[in-house]
C-alpha cells in the first residue's frame, strides 16, 4: 500500500481537525453552562492533546504549539491550580478559535506569537474561586484512526445532489421501460416480477438517499450558541440559551439556507432586543432567556426563535417609515411591525437598532424565501419578540396527487388532500356569496382550480379536491384526477420570481414537465380571489355592541389566524401568550369570551380557567378551550374545571369556531 | 484587433447578440410547460436532459414587448449559464454565431452593454449578468422602458 503523501495526511488531518474543534467548542459551551465537571474536563483535556498529537503528525508544528499552550492550561484546570473562570472561559473560547484560524491557514501562526500563554497569566492574576479536588491522573489519550470515528464518512452535498438527480432519473427511465413493455409486447411490467423488483428496490434506494440528505437541527444550534454566549459576553448581558426539538430533521440544503438566517436573527436578539444589564423591567429575571424551537408540522419544520428582551418598538417603525413615504396611518400595529422586513426601511439607521450589523430582515426573508419558506414576526413591548421560520423539510421527493385543469397537468402534494370526491351539483349550497360543499360537517368553499390559477377555458364540471394548509382546507374543482405519483421534486430555479402558488416541477416519463402546485399557497390565493369577486358589503355586518373575546395561545400561527378570523366576524380581539398574562390582561379589562388553547408555558389553559371560576368578577365569563389534546379525559377535564366548551384543533374551521363563539356570546347575552 | 465572438438571436424584428462564453447551447423547438402565475417575462420551463430550466422571453425581458407570437412556446432556446443556474432565452428564428466589431454606441435598456453593426443590422449586445439576476428578475430592479426612446430596429 502506497504511504500518505504530506498533502494526503493534511487532508485526513483537516478532517479530523473540523470534529475535534466541533466537539471542543461544544463542550466549552457545556464548561461556560454546566460548570467545571471532572469528565468534562477530562473530555476537553483529551480533546486539545489528541488534536496537538495530530497536528505533530502532519507537521504542522504551529498548530501543535497552539495546542500544547491549551493543554497546558487544561492541565491546570483539571489538577485544580486554575479555577474556571469566565475569563479563563474565554481565554479557551478565544485559543479555539486561534487553533480553528490556524488549521484553515487563516493566520499563519509561525509568524506570529502565541497569544494563549500571557492572556492565561493575565487571567491568573485575577481572584480565583476554590479550585474543586484534583481528578485521577489522565490516560494516554489514544490515537484514533480517521475511520473509526462512529464509521461516518463526510460527502460533499454536491454529490448527495447528484445522486438525487441520478435517481430520478432512473426512476422516469423505470417508467419509460414499463410503458415500453405495455406499448411494444403488450406485457403488464405488474405481472412481471422482475420489474416489480426493480421498482421495490428502486423506492428503497429513494428513501434512504433522501435520509442520507437530512441532518438534525442541532447541527447548526451550537454555532448559535456560540454566538450568543460572545455576544452577551462582550455587552455584560446575562442570557440564557434554550434549545427545544434539536433532533428535528429537515433537509441538509434547507437547513442550510437557513443557518445564515437564523444567525442574523440570534445575533439581532442579543444585541438589541434583549435589554442592557439594569434596564431589564423589574417584573422580568435578571436573567434573559433566548429559546429556539423547532418542530415538524405535516411536511413543514417551524423554528421559532423568542427572546424575553424589549421588543419591537412599533412607533419607531412607523417614524421610520414615514421618513420612506410609507403611509402608517391606516395601518394595524401588527401591519406596521411587519415593515421591518422592507427593503430600504430595515438598512436605515433604524434598522440597525433592531437588526444591527448591517443586516437587513429584508435580506433574512429574501433568503428564506429562497427555501421556500416564510418568515413572521410578533412583538410586544417590554414582553419580547418572537421569529417564526416555517420551511418544508426537503425539496426532493413527494407523493402526488395529479389533476387536470384548464387543460393541463397538475401535481398536487398528497400529504395535503383531505379527499378527492365526484362533485355532486345538488349537494353544494350557497354561502356568503361562495359555492360551499359540506366536507363532514364542515363547509368548504368550492373555487375552480383553473380560476385560481388564472387558465380561462371551459368551466369545471368534474371531481373536487379537497386541500388543507396547516389551518384551513378549501375545495377545489378540477377537470378531472389523472393517477398518484411519486415525483422527484425540482426546485425552480432562483431566477424566477416567487410564485407562492408553486411548490417545484416534475418531469413526467416521456419527460414533459409538470408543475406542482404548494396548498398553503394556492388556498391563499383562492381566498383573496374569492374575497375580491365578492361584493362589497352593504352596510356593518353587526349592529350590535362589539363583543371582545381574549384570544390565549403560545402559537404564535394559532392566535393570530384566531384574531383574523374572529376580528373579520366584528369581534374585538386581545391576545395573551400563557394562561398568567392572559388573567394579568382580564384584571385590566375583562372580556366577553375567553377562548384559550391547554398546552402552554408557566400557566396552562386548564389553570386558567380554573383561576377565572376562582375569581368572583369573572367567574361567569364564557371560556372555550381550543386544543388539539382530543382524548376524552381530556375533554372531560375541561368541562370539570368549568370550561364552556371544547373544540378538538383537529377538526377546527373558521365556521365552527364562529358558530361556538356565537353559541356561547349569545347564551349569556 | 479581435471581435466579439457572439450569438446572435433574431428576436421579433430585432436582432440581440449573447457573447459566445455565455451561450452553452442552442436548442430548437424546446417543448415548453407554462408556468401558472407566472409574470408574462416567463415563457415557461423546458427540459434540458433532466434539468429544468425556465425560458424568458428576451423582448419582455428587455421592457420592449413580447416577440412570441404562441404565448408559452418559442422556436429557439438560447442556454445561458448564470451564476444563478441555466436559463433559456428565447428567439424567434434560428440563431447563428458571428464576429462583433467595436461597439457603435451605447445601449439604453438595463442588461445590455451596448451596440454593434453586423452588416445592415443593428446589434444588441445583452449583459447576462446583469440581465439574468433573481433580483432584477423578482422586480426589485428591473426598469420601465425609458420614456420617448424607441427601441433599435436593425
Amino acid at each position: 500500500m502506497a504511504t500518505l503523501t504530506r498533502d494526503q495526511i493534511r487532508d485526513l488531518f483537516a478532517q479530523e481537525a473540523a470534529g475535534r474543534l466541533t466537539s471542543l467548542d461544544q463542550l466549552l459551551l457545556r464548561l461556560e453552562t454546566d460548570g467545571a465537571d471532572a469528565d468534562l474536563i477530562g473530555s476537553l483535556f483529551r480533546e486539545v492533546h489528541t488534536l496537538k498529537g495530530s497536528a505533530a503528525v502532519a507537521g504542522l508544528d504551529d498548530v501543535s504549539t497552539l495546542a500544547h499552550e491549551l493543554e497546558e492550561l487544561m492541565g491546570r484546570v483539571r489538577s485544580g491550580d486554575t479555577a474556571v473562570t469566565p475569563d479563563v472561559v474565554d481565554v479557551l473560547f478565544a485559543g479555539a478559535d486561534r487553533l480553528r484560524a490556524a488549521i484553515s491557514g487563516e493566520i499563519p501562526p509561525a509568524v506570529e506569537p502565541p497569544v494563549v500563554t500571557p492572556t492565561v497569566r493575565a487571567a491568573e492574576r485575577a481572584p480565583l474561586p476554590t479550585a474543586p479536588p484534583p481528578p485521577a491522573a489522565p490516560e494516554p489519550a489514544p490515537r484514533r484512526p480517521a475511520a473509526s470515528d462512529g464509521g461516518v464518512v463526510m460527502v460533499q452535498t454536491e454529490r448527495l445532489d447528484e445522486l438525487v438527480r441520478m435517481l430520478g432519473e432512473s426512476a422516469a427511465a423505470h417508467l419509460r421501460v414499463g410503458r415500453m413493455l405495455q406499448d411494444r409486447f403488450g406485457l403488464d411490467p405488474a405481472s412481471s416480477s422482475e420489474y416489480n423488483e426493480l421498482s421495490r428496490f428502486l423506492n428503497v434506494l429513494q428513501d434512504r438517499v433522501m435520509r442520507t440528505r437530512m441532518v438534525p437541527v442541532s447541527t447548526i444550534t451550537d454555532q448559535l450558541q456560540r454566538a450568543v454566549r460572545d455576544i452577551a459576553r462582550a455587552q455584560g448581558k446575562d442570557v440564557r440559551w434554550e434549545v427545544e426539538g434539536a433532533a428535528t430533521e429537515l433537509d441538509r440544503g434547507v437547513l442550510g439556507q437557513l443557518s445564515d438566517s437564523l444567525l442574523h436573527l440570534v445575533r439581532n436578539a442579543v444585541d438589541h432586543g434583549i435589554e442592557a444589564p439594569g434596564t431589564r423591567g423589574a417584573d422580568k429575571p435578571g436573567q434573559a432567556t433566548l429559546r429556539l424551537h423547532a418542530w415538524q408540522l405535516g411536511s413543514d419544520v417551524i423554528v421559532a426563535l423568542t427572546d424575553d428582551g424589549r421588543g419591537i418598538d412599533t412607533a419607531r417603525v412607523a417614524e421610520k417609515a414615514g421618513r420612506l413615504g410609507i403611509d402608517t396611518s391606516s395601518m394595524t400595529d401588527d401591519e406596521i411591525l411587519q415593515l421591518i422586513f422592507v427593503s430600504g426601511l430595515s438598512t436605515t439607521d433604524f434598522v440597525t437598532d433592531i437588526s444591527g450589523r448591517g443586516v437587513g430582515l429584508d435580506v433574512v426573508k429574501t433568503r428564506v424565501e429562497a427555501a421556500r419558506g416564510r418568515i413572521e414576526v410578533r412583538s410586544e413591548p417590554g414582553v419580547g419578540t418572537e421569529f417564526r421560520i416555517v420551511v418544508p423539510i426537503t425539496l426532493a421527493v413527494l407523493r402526488c396527487l395529479v389533476v387536470e385543469a384548464g387543460g393541463r397537468r397538475f401535481a398536487l402534494p398528497l400529504h395535503r388532500v383531505v379527499l378527492s370526491q365526484a362533485h355532486d351539483a345538488s349537494r353544494e349550497i350557497q354561502a356568503e356569496g361562495r359555492r360551499v360543499v359540506w366536507v363532514g360537517n364542515e363547509p368548504v368553499t368550492v373555487t375552480p382550480l383553473a380560476d385560481t390559477l388564472g387558465l380561462t377555458g371551459e368551466p369545471a364540471t368534474g371531481p373536487i379536491v379537497v386541500l388543507t394548509d396547516s389551518d384551513r382546507q378549501h375545495a377545489f374543482q378540477v377537470d378531472r384526477l389523472v393517477h398518484q405519483t411519486d415525483v422527484v421534486l425540482k426546485a425552480l430555479s432562483p431566477l424566477l420570481p416567487p410564485l407562492p402558488a408553486v411548490a417545484g416541477a416534475g418531469i413526467e416519463p416521456n419527460g414533459s414537465i409538470f408543475v406542482v402546485l404548494d396548498p398553503p399557497g394556492l388556498i391563499h390565493r383562492a381566498r383573496h380571489t374569492t374575497r375580491a369577486a365578492m361584493p362589497a358589503p352593504v352596510a356593518a355586518t353587526r349592529a350590535l355592541p362589539t363583543r371582545h373575546v381574549l384570544v390565549v395561545d403560545d402559537a404564535l400561527t394559532v392566535r393570530e389566524l384566531q384574531r383574523s378570523i374572529l376580528e373579520r366576524a366584528g369581534f374585538g380581539v386581545r391576545t395573551a401568550i400563557d394562561g398568567r398574562q392572559a388573567l394579568a390582561l382580564l384584571r385590566e379589562a375583562p372580556a366577553d369570551l375567553v377562548l384559550t388553547d391547554v398546552e402552554m408555558p408557566h400557566m396552562d389553559g386548564f389553570a386558567l380557567t380554573e383561576a377565572i371560576r376562582a375569581q368572583p368578577a369573572l367567574a361567569n365569563m364564557p371560556v372555550l378551550i381550543l386544543s388539539s389534546l382530543a382524548r376524552d379525559e381530556d375533554r372531560q377535564r375541561g368541562l370539570d374545571v368549568g370550561a364552556d366548551g371544547y373544540i378538538v384543533k383537529a377538526s377546527f374551521d373558521e365556521a365552527a369556531l364562529l358558530s361556538a363563539v356565537d353559541r356561547l356570546l349569545g347564551a349569556v347575552g | 484587433m479581435t471581435g466579439i465572438q457572439a450569438v446572435l438571436l433574431p428576436v421579433g424584428a430585432e436582432v440581440y447578440a449573447l457573447g459566445i462564453d455565455w451561450v452553452r447551447e442552442v436548442v430548437a423547438g424546446p417543448e415548453v410547460a407554462p408556468l401558472v402565475t407566472a409574470p408574462p417575462f416567463v415563457v415557461g420551463l423546458f427540459n434540458l436532459r433532466g434539468q429544468i430550466v425556465p425560458l424568458f422571453d428576451t423582448a419582455a425581458l428587455l421592457g420592449v414587448g413580447r416577440a412570441d407570437p404562441v404565448p408559452g412556446a418559442a422556436p429557439f432556446a438560447a442556454v445561458v449559464e448564470t451564476a444563478d443556474g441555466l436559463a433559456g432565452l428565447a428567439a424567434s428564428a434560428l440563431p447563428w454565431r458571428s464576429e462583433l466589431g467595436a461597439a457603435s454606441g451605447p445601449s439604453e435598456r438595463p442588461g445590455t452593454a451596448g451596440v454593434h453593426r453586423d452588416g445592415d443590422r443593428v446589434v444588441v449586445l445583452l449583459d447576462p449578468a446583469a440581465l439574468l439576476t433573481p433580483e432584477r428578475l423578482r422586480g426589485d430592479a428591473r426598469e420601465p422602458a425609458p420614456s420617448g426612446a424607441a427601441p433599435w430596429r436593425p
